[in-house]
């Protein structure tokens, strides 16, 4: 048996990174070669990672609702091998890394003594995805406390208690979900006025925090894989430690990681700490010579580091680095009541998009109607054809015809501009957009060529794109390279709107829906089908006097679209 | 799908109406899910219409006549005459107000209930074939199904709860009179509750059990003073003899039991009460259509979410395992329902209570000494008689004890069991203490009611930390 590790594969071109959504097996699981692991999302596209060996999970390397780098190693297998059998003790210790209270010491005993009731390991590999393993050894808590952890996805049984003989409170579940290991409310800055020991510590633990926040932004990796190599090699030589609850009461009032102070005695063969054993771990730390201290600084980084990769302090250390003007405005925020939803995957990515566009190209609209008596009996007439052939031939590939006609004639229409290098792009293929409503959010697969393609092709790519858009089977390049974009704002309702530019294209069409409307006919008003539409142009492109030309150009085509059989 | 069938959608089809199913349902229609619950027979199941209730009422019925009547202690001198008939009215009037109460609930709470039974067709397809012939069937199409169709009587070879003197729990809780004379097989919890019910009403019970002993779940002390009790009730135990069969008599029945050794005995009674334990329920409901078969137990196994190995489908209650409890079913329905709904609910309780009515009752919670000694703790314990208890003496009830379990280093409470009245109700604050994983502290630190027997809890607690005041400190 060997161990394999494996990394986040390419998700296609230009993606750096994907939110891995589930895990599909657990730590323990056989897998088999190619069979799917986990979904991750990128851009927009929910993608299937297959398992490049046979073999059995000894380690999963994210939670879920993380954002993994490409290239970081997400799990890790035991495959058929020559070497010796390194086995079980990775996944073991990795589910059951509780920090040493007498009682989880004691429930471990009995997980290897009775066999029958499952290793942690066990449990963890029976918890579907998503979902905080219910540990099977005894984990002190609450019942609201352990309902706290599963919320939260955390593994309570990996949570290191601060209430009387350890019991896990819920600061405790809170501070775990966001990396830290004690809970704010106990951080030693009691300590820290009492004695000056305790006032190094913290020092060394406050610019390991910055440290590790400084981080966030690039080294996310790196922090991970600082996490998995060598954690504590330095001081934390053990994850749990026997002492007496006086013992740890004065360790965390010294600031002092029990995990890491030498143990001057044995209980049972463990090491066993002593309240004077922390006194002189903590002396030492004071001056700083020992080395001990710096190794204790060591492993808060690396503690912290931890802290860098979950998705919570990740978002959070943003929000408040990158908009700085809205702290009011957010402080009020956080204090409102209210259901708390995530702001991740789809959902994000369309926000962080929109709201890119929307400040980057400065938008200007354009509506206009026309009749569409001709382009209703026309459609009438060649999906009767189409669906003889089984296709559904609806109004929206003769709007697609319409507008790569008119594109080839206005190319700034069909352009994007290059700010970093001073230019404008006039792109030299036509790839349209088709927005699609699912259930996850608005996605946007692209026709590609659609210049190229005539009615019956174009119906049928964009049903096929637009139904795997659904349900999320679309492959994100098949959303990438779109020139253009048209939204269907006459499926639901509504007349007219202000589309917003899927960025760095240079502008959208919004077709509103056809029907009978008043219309002026050799100065009488008669009841026509008409169609009303918007456009939302970037203004640094296009003028609005070149908006309103080419929108008169589409009017014109889809108003006689018998033209378009031309095209 | 059948030709003319009614078919309705449902997010969650819950299969059986006892305290698993009908509080699957209720929760789940709190949160938002579409919920149908179907029931053959009645609203509340084994629990209300056969088990907890009606048994707990004449067993309360019982105490009340054989206190009035061995009170003389007291100067309290009558004769009590049972009326039988009278008994059994109030016992329906009581199950009724609650089995009709269920029903209200749930309606309340817009669960759509169906009379019938339900057999699976495929993961999303059940079909409700309603009471009697004719009546008509019925496809219910589900997101989530919850199995919760509870436990019936295990029937032992020679004993069939078909002819007339054999009798099962559910059979012997419809008498019409109190019977002179039984012969009852088992001396489990329900065999014992039992027993101990119809000796007070004036019943002589000749119990009979395979093993050594009454109450085989139960640490030594505990049963002791419970089988003591009993037998100066007047029970007549045999240990280490099983029934082997029965014949009529003149007045009764004559049963057979036999040694390992083969020796051979026989009891007379009316008619013969077999209470040797439940079995899952797992037959009408055609498992088979959606995979799913018992293990070797005959349950449903569930992981620590109440899923089976079919993802939608939750077994909860009597059908998905030991132990076979109503709290434990209610407990199970409530998460089955929270996952069914998307909400991060689990299984991650410390400890499920449990608790005998018999004299004295006994209750017991989460580990004992032993247990805790098996899974690696220093367990310390701490111990209260009732002979020291004011409230007990004064109860005229001084037989039993409180004991508070704790882990040595911690102080963090363990366990319990309590043997003495009322210990059903006692055992509900060690039940608190265990899930908190309070510490022997918390429990000692909190004032308790004077004179009451939860002080013994308090106590108990003191003398485990060895400051105890009103025992001796061990
Ligand atoms: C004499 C006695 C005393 C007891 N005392 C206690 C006590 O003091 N405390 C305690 O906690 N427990 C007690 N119990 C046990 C308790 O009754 C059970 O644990 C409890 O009823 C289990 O609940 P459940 O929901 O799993 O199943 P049940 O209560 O058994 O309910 C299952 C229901 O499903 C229905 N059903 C089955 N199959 C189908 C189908 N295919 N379609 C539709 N409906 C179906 C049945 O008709 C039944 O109503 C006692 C039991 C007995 C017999």
């Amino acid at each position: 048996m060997v161990e394999r590790t494996f990394e986040l594969p390419d998700l296609g071109e230009g993606i750096a990174e994907g939110e891995l959504v589930s895990w599909l097996v657990a730590a323990g699981d056989t897998v088999e070669e190619d069979q799917v692991i986990a979904e991750v999302e990128t851009d927009k596209a929910l993608v299937e990672i297959p398992s490049p060996y046979d073999g059995s999970v000894t380690r999963l390397h994210h939670d879920e609702g993380e954002i993994v780098p490409v290239d970081a190693v997400i799990a890790t297998f035991e495959v058929e091998g020559d070497e010796e059998a390194a086995t079980e003790r990775d996944s073991s210790s990795s589910s059951a890394d509780a920090e040493g209270s007498p009682g989880e010491t004691a429930a471990d005993a009995a997980d290897t003594d009775a066999a029958a009731a499952g290793t942690p390991a066990d449990a963890a590999a029976d918890a579907s995805p998503g979902e905080s393993p219910v540990p099977s050894g005894r984990v002190f808590a609450s019942p609201s406390t352990r309902a706290l952890a599963r919320e939260l996805g955390v593994d309570i049984g990996a949570v290191e208690g601060s209430g009387p003989g350890g019991r896990v409170a819920g600061a405790d579940v809170r501070a775990h979900a966001q990396g830290a290991g004690t809970p704010a409310g106990e951080e030693p800055a009691a300590g820290a006025a009492t004695a000056s020991a305790a006032a190094a510590e913290t020092a060394a633990t406050t610019t390991a925090d910055s440290e590790a926040v400084a981080a966030v932004g690039n080294g996310t990796a790196e922090a991970v894989e600082q996490r998995e190599s060598g954690v504590g090699a330095a001081a934390a030589e053990r994850d749990r430690t026997l002492a007496m609850p006086a013992t740890r009461q004065l360790a965390a009032d010294l600031g002092v990681d029990l995990n890491a102070v030498p143990a001057s005695e044995e209980r049972e063969g463990e090491p066993f700490v002593t309240p004077d054993d922390v006194r002189a771990f903590a002396a030492e730390g004071s001056d700083g010579a020992s080395g001990v201290a710096s190794g204790v600084a060591g492993a808060t980084t690396t503690e912290e580091a931890k802290s860098a990769t979950e998705p919570v302090t990740t978002a959070d250390e943003r929000s408040a680095a990158e908009t700085p003007g809205e702290g009011a405005a957010a402080g009020d925020l956080a204090d409102r009541p209210g259901e708390r939803v995530p702001y991740r995957g789809v959902r994000r990515t369309i926000g962080e998009q929109m709201a890119e566009s929307k400040y980057t190209a400065p938008h200007v609209s354009h509506h206009d109607e026309f009749d569409a008596t001709e382009l209703v009996e026309l459609q009438e007439e060649l999906a009767a054809v189409a669906e003889t052939e089984g296709v559904k031939l609806t109004y929206l590939p003769f709007v697609v015809k319409a507008i790569t006609t008119a594109l080839a004639e206005f190319p700034y229409l069909n352009a994007s501009l290059d700010e970093s290098a001073g230019e404008i792009v006039l792109h030299d293929e036509y790839n349209v957009g088709i927005a699609v409503a699912t259930d996850a959010g608005l996605m946007v697969p692209v026709v590609k060529n659609a210049d190229e393609k005539g009615l019956k092709q174009l119906a049928e790519e964009i049903r096929d794109l637009a139904e795997r858009a659904r349900n999320r089977q679309i492959k994100p390049e098949e959303m990438q390279g779109g020139t253009f974009t048209i939204t269907n704002i006459g499926v639901i309702g509504g007349e007219f709107s202000s589309p917003i530019i899927n960025h760095p294209e240079a502008a959208i069409f919004a077709m509103g829906p056809i029907k009978k409307r008043p219309w002026v006919v050799d100065d009488e008003v008669v009841a026509r089908n008409t169609m009303r539409f918007s456009m939302s142009v970037d203004h640094r492109l296009v003028d609005g006097a070149d908006a309103a030309r080419f929108s008169n150009r589409v009017k014109e085509l889809l108003a006689e679209p018998s033209r378009l059989l031309l095209e | 799908m059948v030709m003319g069938d009614i078919a309705t959608a449902t997010d969650l089809l819950v299969i059986g109406a006892g305290p698993g199913g009908y509080v699957a349902a209720i929760r789940g229609a709190q949160l938002g899910l579409d919920t149908t619950l179907v029931e053959k027979d009645a609203y509340g199941g084994a629990c209300l219409n056969r088990g907890c209730i009606p048994s707990k009422a004449f067993i309360h019925g019982a105490d009340v006549a054989h206190e009035a009547g061995n009170a003389e202690e007291m100067g309290i001198h009558a004769d009590p005459a049972i009326d039988m008939l009278q008994m059994q009215e109030w016992k329906s009037d009581v199950v009724d107000q609650l089995t009709s109460g269920v029903e209200k609930l749930c309606k309340a709470n817009g669960v759509s209930l169906l009379e019938g039974t339900a057999a699976f067709e495929d993961e999303h397809t059940a079909r409700i074939a309603h009471g009697g012939e004719g009546q008509g069937m019925e496809t219910v199409e589900f997101e989530h199904a919850v199995i919760a169709t509870g436990s019936r009587p295990i029937q032992i070879p020679g004993f069939d709860f078909a002819d007339d003197p054999v009798l099962s729990s559910s059979q012997l809780l419809q008498m019409e009179s109190v019977p002179d004379r039984l012969v009852v097989v088992g001396a489990g919890y329900i065999g014992m509750e039992l027993s101990t019910m119809l000796t007070k009403l004036g019943t002589e019970v000749t119990v009979v059990e395979m093993l050594d002993d009454v109450l085989p779940a139960y640490e030594a002390d505990v049963k002791r003073i419970v089988r003591k009790r009993a037998e100066e009730l007047g029970i007549d135990f045999h240990f280490g003899e099983g029934a082997t069969g029965w014949e009529e008599t003149a007045d009764g029945v004559l049963v057979s039991t036999e040694t390992e050794a083969g020796d051979v005995s026989q009891y007379e009674g009316d008619a013969v009460l077999v209470a040797v334990g439940r079995q899952p329920v797992t037959d009408t409901m055609e498992l088979d259509a959606i995979g799913l078969e018992p293990n070797d137990a005959g349950f449903i196994e569930t992981d620590d979410r109440a899923r089976t190995d079919v993802e939608n489908v939750f077994a909860v209650g009597d059908v998905a395992g030991e132990p076979m409890l109503a709290h434990k079913a209610s407990a199970e329905g409530i998460v089955a329902a929270e996952v069914a709904a998307g909400e991060p609910a689990a299984l991650d309780q410390q400890a499920i209570p449990a608790a005998v009515f018999t004299d004295p009752e006994i209750a017991t919670v989460g580990l004992t000494e032993d247990d805790a000694a098996d899974a690696g703790f220093d367990p310390v314990v701490g111990e209260m008689p009732l002979r020291a208890s004011g409230r007990a003496l004064s109860m005229g009830e001084s037989d039993g004890f409180v004991r508070i379990v704790a882990d040595e280093a911690s102080e963090i409470v363990l366990g319990g069991q309590i043997v003495g009245p009322n210990a059903s109700e006692i055992v509900a604050e060690v039940a608190l203490a265990v899930e908190m994983s309070a510490t022997l502290e918390d429990v000692a630190g909190t004032v308790h009611t004077h004179p009451t027997l939860a002080e013994a809890v308090m106590e108990a607690a003191e003398n485990a930390q060895g400051q105890a005041i009103h025992t001796l400190n061990r």
